[in-house]
């Protein structure tokens, strides 16, 4: 069953056929929530985007792609938990606690330091928000720009030029740090 | 230019980057699940929504003759599918009183708090200011104590070791319950359900605003009494049977 049949089916109220869409995007949708900030929520935050979209279903457009769509409403709900909680660096806190399961020792916590990785996440978390936004979606959840802009709600000028200077800004960070 | 300062470059890197970052979920078919218990539940609710506006239309004019077909319908029964019951919950709605089975976490541990807007009332009192008719089982005698809660919505009757509550539970709903296996067990003699475990028991207040503090309650006998909600709590079922068929 396709994205476009299981939307069909599920609008005529087949709970089955939503189940198929819920988990197919569930991982992709908890990613998202992650990164953009629900840390420990995501789970909530993703079951309750879930829940909308469903509610909702009858304002997707047809034809076009669930993922994005989907995603808005994932973006959308972690935007407001985030807002509620007064904690809009929260992305910062995430991607640094990534970090914190490789000790020392670990070889790999070795490997990602000589790859310059630890430096680079450093930059991105230091990106001013709207930067760091168009950067997970583009790159750590590799959205196209037309799929980053649907789900930030901006458009794909605003997409571009976000990314642009957060590329800048990134090179720049890394290259002084060399 | 070195490569690492070609933009496509550290794009790559980032890329990378991002797929080092682990971010934990659940299982997606628990998710599956989740998801359509809670749409289940809804779904519920809308209908439930909608049949007390046909129910109203037909109110004004005669309570009695409306109330005679209403009194059999309040019991829906969600979550019979395998699926829903794995997810979490079995969902039963039975005259404003709201039982989540399979899905309690450990017993609440609050102490009883009083209700919104609760107070001491005589009897009389009672009858006249509740929003119901206020039932008496013969049984019982005259309480020892009653409260009037919540804008005359719920009344409590109070006797050594047995509480009985009567509110309004046709329109919304009053209790929530939280309890685990088994489902309760449904009671012919007067059409009503029995949970034998302790559980835990909220208000749900009338102006929204999320359940009440949860407290454990003891034995409970739910049924409706014409077109009023009845929780009792305290005898075993037998004795809860005799007292819930002496309401009058």
């Amino acid at each position: 069953m396709d994205d476009d049949e299981a939307v069909t089916r599920a609008l005529a109220g087949d709970l089955d056929a939503y189940e198929v869409l819920v988990a197919r995007y569930s991982a992709v949708a908890h990613r998202t929530a992650s990164l953009l900030g629900a840390a420990d929520e995501a789970e909530d935050v993703v079951q309750e985007a879930f829940v909308k979209a469903f509610r909702h279903l009858k304002g997707f457009r047809r034809g076009s792609s669930f993922r994005p769509w989907l995603l808005r409403i994932v973006a959308n709900e972690t935007h407001d938990l985030t807002r509620s909680r007064g904690r809009r660096s929260d992305l910062a806190v995430r991607l640094g606690r990534e970090r914190e399961p490789y000790g020392p020792e670990d070889p790999q916590s070795a490997a990602v330091d000589a790859d310059g990785r630890s430096r680079l996440l450093e930059a991105v978390r230091a990106l001013p928000h709207g930067e760091r936004e168009a950067v997970v979606c583009r790159y750590f959840l590799q959205l196209s720009e037309a799929e980053t802009a649907e789900v930030l709600g901006v458009r794909l000028g605003t997409v571009k030029s976000r990314t642009f200077r957060a590329l800048r800004r990134l090179r720049e960070e890394v290259g002084r740090e060399r | 230019m070195s490569d690492d300062d070609r933009p496509e470059s550290l794009e790559a890197r980032l890329r990378a980057l991002g797929a080092d970052l682990a971010a934990p979920a659940p299982p997606p078919a628990d998710v599956a699940r989740a998801v359509r218990a809670r749409l289940e539940d809804e779904g519920a609710e809308d209908e439930r929504a909608r049949r007390p506006d046909r129910r109203r239309a037909g109110w004004r004019p005669s309570p009695r003759v409306a109330a005679a077909s209403v009194a059999v319908l309040m019991a829906v029964l969600l979550g019979a599918t395998p699926q829903g019951r794995a997810a979490v919950v079995s969902v039963l709605r039975f005259a404003g009183v709201e039982v989540h089975v399979g899905g309690a976490g450990p017993l609440p541990t609050g102490v009883p708090s009083p209700l919104p807007g609760e107070r001491r009332v005589t009897l009389e009192e009672a009858r006249r200011t509740a929003r119901f008719p206020l039932a008496v089982p013969s049984a019982l005698g005259d309480p020892a104590d009653v409260r009037l809660a919540d804008g005359g919505r719920v009344v409590t009757l109070l006797w050594p070791g047995v509480r009985l509550d009567e509110f309004d539970g046709t329109l919304s709903v009053v209790w929530r319950k939280e309890l685990g296996e088994p489902f309760p067990e449904q009671v012919d003699a007067v059409r009503g359900w029995w949970i034998q475990q302790p559980h835990g028991v909220s208000y749900v207040p009338s102006g929204g605003g999320g359940p009440h503090e949860e407290r454990v309650a003891g034995p409970t006998l739910i049924w409706q009494h014409r077109l009023v909600g009845m929780r009792l709590e305290g005898p075993d079922r037998a004795e809860a049977v005799r007292i819930a068929s002496s309401a009058r």
